[in-house]
């Protein structure tokens, strides 16, 4: 009886539920980079030590060993940059979106994507307020979503909000080391 | 013949449709999936099941960036739903001992139709054969070369037809052949 138990609790983690987005990306981008008329991608193609290092500071590696920031501009005067970040967890991948003012300080977290066993979790998470606690955090700053809503919503959510906080980190990371650091 | 779909009991030919119906109402959505996540183009397919591994990136010496231009509008382009060999070995689990189920049960609609014995023999194969066919495409799209992604679109066809042939011949042979009781 343990081991079917056991079995089926193995068979229910393997069984990640379907992909939904929670916001579209252009809705994402029009919060994220307000006001913007045109935008670059901006592809930084890393190099074994670079990927390395990065690996070695927030346990990530971008797809492909690429990192797309994407820049926004309203005529001539630039609006911000953000990026999407991947977090793989044990229920299946979530999406967040971490736009950046021209300051380099965060202006917002939207979480894009997640499945739809996570999507209530996330949406108590950010009905707690858990994008609110992002904002102005600069890279080497450590996002703390996770513990700053642990008392008003459920363990999922803080679970969630957990992930969310990887996600953050691993934006913070990246654009901190390699958005204005290598160039074009 | 001890089993045949003409002269059968009215419940069982009425269960043989409601069963035809639902796996038709499945076939349907499963289309509908496919054209949402894979497509029907061998380039769809193949982009689908090759992905990234099939082209393995050598990093750059040093970090490079490049910066091209895009427009909004290219924010809402579709993302290619990519399966990696994990998720292919999850769905090779999931859907093969379901599609064989399937086979099974059509094939036993099948042996209850009056065809030739030539015909009834290629029909089951057909039905067990367009799975296997379907999910070799896939792995080996992604082991061997973008090439066979036409084997995944010729075995999907291939169940899409052997379900519209079974399902064909039940109905007529059930409610609408002469002789039947």
């Amino acid at each position: 009886m343990n081991l079917l138990m056991r079995v089926a609790a193995i068979a229910m983690m393997l069984h990640i539920t379907p992909a939904v987005v929670l916001v579209k990306r252009p809705d994402a981008v029009e919060a994220l980079l307000p006001g913007a008329d045109a935008y670059t991608a901006r592809d930084v193609h890393l190099s074994d030590v670079d990927a390395h290092r990065l690996h070695v500071a927030v346990d990530w590696s971008p797809e492909d060993g690429v990192l797309t920031f994407y820049k926004g501009k309203a005529g001539s005067v630039l609006v911000g940059a953000l990026e999407f970040v991947r977090v793989d967890t044990p229920h299946g991948p979530i999406e967040v979106a971490v736009g950046f003012t021209p300051q380099a300080t965060v202006r917002g977290v939207i979480v894009t994507k997640a499945t739809v066993e996570m999507k209530p979790w996330v949406l108590e998470a950010v009905a707690a307020g858990l994008t609110n606690h992002y904002q102005g955090l600069k890279p080497g700053d450590s996002p703390g979503g996770a513990a700053a809503i642990a008392n008003q919503a459920g363990n999922l959510a803080e679970y969630i909000a957990g992930e969310v906080d990887k996600g953050v980190a691993r934006a913070l990371a990246a654009y901190g080391a390699f958005y204005n650091h290598v160039r074009a | 013949m001890l089993y045949d779909l003409r002269r059968a009991a009215l419940p069982i030919k009425w269960l043989v449709t409601c069963l035809l119906a639902t796996l038709g109402l499945s076939y349907l959505f499963g289309a509908l999936m496919i054209s949402l996540y894979a497509g029907f183009t061998p380039q769809r397919v193949a982009a689908t099941y090759a992905g990234p591994e099939m082209s393995m990136r050598m990093p750059p010496e040093t970090t490079m960036v490049v910066e091209h231009p895009i427009t909004r509008a290219d924010f809402a382009q579709p993302e290619v739903h990519a399966v990696d060999t994990n998720l292919l070995i999850q769905d090779t689990h999931v859907h093969v001992p379901m599609y064989g189920i399937i086979a099974a049960a059509l094939s036993v609609v099948v042996v209850g139709l009056p065809l030739r014995r030539g015909w009834a023999l290629g029909l089951i194969t057909l039905l067990f054969a367009a799975p296997w066919l379907d999910f070799a495409g896939m792995w080996l799209t992604k082991f061997a070369s973008a090439r066979f992604a036409i084997l995944t679109l010729i075995g999907g066809w291939a169940m899409a037809a052997g379900y519209v042939v079974v399902a064909a011949l039940a109905v007529r042979h059930m409610w609408l052949s002469p002789e039947r009781n």
